[in-house]
């Protein structure tokens, strides 16, 4: 066994990679840290993917794993490393990302990353080094600290109230999400060809693209335990192997399921997705209506959810845009998903829409009775109420200038067989009340909104022009 | 014997600390703790006699160090003690090739009538055409919806959506998109953005470009899911923890959600940093007239990225700077590109050339702001409206010139003067000490201050103010 290709010829990047530390790790003597970085490294040289591999280093003593890897390598957050290596991963689906983490990293700060991550799936493999304690930090409780153990945050030994040693391969076996957990040592030769295999099926469980791998290593801290190495092994086959039994938690034959086309930058494509068309609408008016309130005209459309004021809202503003106008349009809801409060600023100008809000609007139009009372007073002098007076019987009383035009949006659409349409009956309303655009131009816009339910069109038409009818015949 | 012979175990003493795992592994009982410390390492490395060996390889097995005990090399092993043994391994780190830009294509898009979209989704068809095929997020209102035309258009062009277990997650799969060279984004609002924070300072301190659309609303806490300006002084000065600092745009119509976060992607591979596009709820919300360009970007591979292929295989992206001095002189070539991206400045001056009044205001606050200076002007008052879209780098030069014939200046803000600190720290630090008076209009909670407020503050009706 000649050491393996995949590491480095000299540590350069640790900072006293010169001389002879230059061929050293910086993990004390005995850590299992270096025999799972060997073991990696041998498994990423047999199965050729040295080029391919990226290797997330975390929080902890792993660290600087990147010292020692000739492989891509991005170092992670504390306990982000899956998801910085799913990051990775939809990059580039060929690449093979090894996420490679402690206990503290994986089971503490990590833990939700690391749980949807698994439940997520997607091939990538996790090393997960259980070795009972925090190393880098110095000695402290971790996760999956056994009850009993000492360390310098449980110094009496870990009880009842600091919770119960986590058993993480168990935890991620019990998800959906991955296709192979197993649980190895390092403390005697047969565990750590056990470990080998372990780590070499998690990987090619990602090259195939059949799922997510997840070993958990439980390994030495011969510094932090206080014990020789030899102890240390000992320790680990006698007090952790009980609490963490070692063995395949889960392994699911799954044919390869992630195969990823690389994405399209087809300007075709992304048109059509929006919408988007190079056809000219048609144009009607033959100028801005200026009339109505200079060159920037403001309204509000208010009623409560279903009333179809933001729809109303939108095809006003898309009118005005096919125009080549300028327009906006602000919805504003009241917390309820369905049945609230629901208004709709809009505002139409020749050149530019200055202020999009319409605290003041020239036009209103009211879909019921509350609204036509709260924004009623609001319309500025000389402007124009249009309101549903199906619902709104005894409308209040706003300044004389204000123009009142009572129109029964509600039951022109019941008549029409579907009260849905009010909203169209409120803009054909509109159009006749105050000219703002020829007929043609807000039919067109309704048209093109129903293009996906031609079927729609006739009767969206009809109340349209019911709409126009009965504004009319307020002045006959 | 057909068989090749099996490699004994071979040891540079130097390499061994001596943990003494090997010992059990040999069944021969080989190896032996020696009694006398290495003078090189100060260690106690292990003997070996090899009488016994059978070869079995074990001994390498248990060996935590890559270059502890391993098989001897064939033609065995020059004597080594008066040599660094490190040049036993030859000189090259590592065989990988020297990595090079694989450029972005710009390809041509014909030209359309303007879409009628909202804020959101010109941001999101922004970031299509800029190239993003990676989008992360968690939802939060008001600024899901463009998550969720993401998660709709994404898989037709083959990019991938991911939503995330929490804003933390996300930020770290942008991390790592980013870590990749690719271009990717999030939509966020203010309290996911607050979560975020971790994973920018950790984009910053590794130097990967990424976009953050932050469609602020009302805070502290949860407060509430209306249009505020509550995260001016979280993106200007408090991206994380350490030295950090990112470009910040404010858009203030739906054309400029779209053409700002177009700029943003170029903006963030340009400086590898994070850039911020903070919106607020109404903006997001809005629907206004949206051109789309006439050109889109076919990212390439930057030659920093770990693409996770032969090409890039020797690089490395870490904030991790172990050593002192590393640490500073990297925050010192952070605070150069700080610098260089002072030229990133923008903004707009509506009617400022006469103004003897500049309102200061972005975002939709300076829609109101900008109807008021119309209205001001039919009233006979020489007003203007001064608007940054870059909040950092501030645009001061720009403000400096706007504000020169003024004898007052409003600053009008949905907040409780976050706005208003840029504007004086700016100014500070431009060394300006003569402006007039700063007079505000701000509300919080999620109110916009409209119009009507900025003329009663201007005409001097102070009791309209609430």
């Amino acid at each position: 066994m000649s050491k393996s290709s995949v590491f480095y010829d000299k540590f350069e990047r640790h900072s006293h990679g010169e001389g002879l530390k230059g061929n050293s790790t910086h993990y004390c003597p005995g850590c299992g840290h270096g025999l799972a970085h060997k073991f990696l490294a041998e498994a990423i040289d047999e199965l050729g993917i040295q080029d391919r591999t990226v290797a997330i280093s975390p929080v902890g003593c792993s660290v600087f794993l990147y010292y020692y890897f000739d492989v891509g390598n991005s170092q992670a957050a504390h306990g982000r490393a899956p998801v910085v290596a799913l990051g990775h991963k939809f990059a580039n689906p060929d690449s093979v990302v090894v996420s490679y983490q402690g206990d503290g990293d994986l089971a503490s700060i990590g833990l939700a990353e690391t749980v949807a991550t698994a439940q997520l799936g997607a091939p990538i493999t996790i090393i997960f080094i259980n070795n009972a304690i925090y190393g880098m930090t110095g000695g402290q409780m971790a996760p999956t600290t056994l009850m009993g153990q000492s360390s310098t945050t449980s110094p009496a030994g870990r009880n009842e109230y600091m919770g119960q040693p986590i058993k993480m391969a168990e935890l991620i076996a019990g998800l959906d999400g991955p296709v192979y957990v197993e649980r190895v040592a390092l403390y005697d030769a047969k565990q750590r060809i056990k470990a080998k295999k372990a780590i070499i099926k998690g990987l090619k469980n990602q090259i195939e693209g059949r799922g997510y791998s997840f070993i958990e290593i439980l390994s030495e801290c011969p510094t932090h335990l206080k014990l020789t190495p030899e102890e240390n092994e000992k320790w680990v086959k006698e007090s952790m192997e009980p609490i963490y039994p070692l063995g395949v938690k889960k392994d699911l034959t799954v044919e390869p399921w992630f195969k990823r086309n690389p994405p399209s930058f087809s300007g075709e494509k992304i048109l059509s997705l929006t919408g988007a068309t190079s056809e000219h609408p048609e144009r009607f008016c033959k100028g801005f209506p200026a009339q109505i309130a200079g060159l920037d005209i403001s309204l509000k459309l208010a009623g409560s959810g279903g009333d179809g004021a933001q729809t109303a809202a939108m095809l006003i503003a898309r009118a005005a845009i096919n125009e080549g106008f300028d327009a906006t349009h602000i919805p504003s809801y009241g917390p309820e998903s369905r049945g609230g409060t629901s208004y709709a600023d809009v505002h139409v100008a020749e050149e530019e829409v200055l202020n999009p809000g319409s605290s003041s609007p020239d036009i209103l139009i009211a879909f019921n009775a509350p609204s036509l009372v709260k924004f009623g007073p609001t319309v500025k002098k000389g402007g124009t109420v249009i309101y549903d007076s199906s619902v709104v019987t005894e409308p209040p009383v706003l300044d004389p200038s204000v123009k009142m035009v009572p129109v029964p949006f509600t039951g022109i659409a019941t008549d029409l067989g579907k009260a849905v349409v009010k909203n169209i009956v409120a803009l054909g309303a509109l159009q006749a009340a105050t000219g703002i655009f020829p007929k043609e131009t807000l039919l067109t816009a309704i048209r093109v909104a129903l293009k996906d339910k031609c079927a729609l069109i006739p009767l969206n038409e009809e109340a349209f022009a019911w709409g126009i009818k009965s504004v009319a015949s307020l002045t006959d | 014997m057909a068989l090749k012979e099996r490699p004994k175990p071979f040891l540079l003493p130097e390499y061994c600390k001596g943990c003494g795992r090997c010992l059990d592994a040999c069944a021969k009982d080989c190896i032996t703790l020696s009694d006398q410390i290495n003078p090189l390492t100060g260690l106690i490395p292990v003997v070996m006699d090899l009488t016994n060996c059978n070869a079995c390889g074990l001994c390498m097995d248990a060996c935590p160090e890559p270059y502890g005990l391993r098989a001897t090399p064939e033609g065995g092993v020059e004597d080594f003690e008066l040599e660094d043994p490190a040049k036993l391994f030859g000189v090259k780190p590592s065989d990988a090739p020297e990595p090079v830009d694989l450029p972005s294509e710009i390809l041509p898009l014909s030209r359309t009538e303007p879409l009628v979209i909202k804020g959101t989704y010109a941001s999101a068809i922004g970031a299509l055409l800029a190239g993003c095929r990676h989008v992360y997020g968690y939802p939060i209102t008001p600024s899901t919806e463009g998550a969720e035309l993401m998660a709709k258009f994404l898989p037709k062009l083959d990019g991938t959506f991911l939503q995330a277990v929490s804003e933390v997650a996300a930020v770290n799969m942008m991390y790592g998109t980013a870590g990749a060279g690719l271009p990717c984004m999030t939509f966020t609002s203010s309290p996911g953005f607050s979560l975020m924070l971790e994973g920018v300072s950790y984009m910053i301190g590794s130097e990967l470009p990424g976009v953050f659309v932050d469609v602020m609303r009302g805070g502290p806490g949860l407060g509430n899911i209306a249009p505020e300006q509550s995260d001016i002084k979280l993106a200007c000065h408090g991206l994380g923890h350490g030295n950090t600092q990112a470009i910040v745009l404010a858009p203030s119509t739906p054309q400029e959600m779209l053409d700002l976060t177009i700029l943003a992607f170029e903006l963030s591979f340009k400086y590898r940093n994070p850039v911020i596009i903070l919106g607020d709820g109404y903006l997001g919300q809005m629907t206004g007239k949206v051109q789309l360009p006439e050109t889109l970007i076919k990212p390439g591979i930057p030659k920093w990225a770990v693409y996770g292929d032969a090409m890039h295989r020797r690089n490395l992206i870490t904030s991790i700077f172990l050593t002192e001095t590393d640490l500073e002189a990297h925050n010192v070539h952070l605070n150069a590109k700080y610098k260089a991206m002072q030229v990133e400045t923008r903004a707009e001056s509506f009617l400022c050339d006469d103004a003897e009044l500049v309102i200061i205001a972005c975002n939709t606050p300076a829609r109101m702001a900008k109807g008021a200076v119309q209205e001001l002007r039919q009233k006979g008052v020489k007003a203007g409206l001064f608007r940054p879209i870059t909040l950092w780098p501030f645009p001061v030069e720009q403000l400096v010139a706007a504000m020169e014939g003024a004898q007052r200046l409003v600053v009008v803000e949905a907040s409780a003067g976050q706005l208003e600190d840029e504007i004086r720290l700016a100014l500070s630090k431009a060394g300006v000490r003569q402006f007039p008076e700063i007079e505000s209009v701000r509300r919080m909670g999620g109110i916009l201050p409209q119009q009507e407020e900025v003329m009663a503050q201007v005409l001097g009706q102070k009791e309209a103010r609430v």
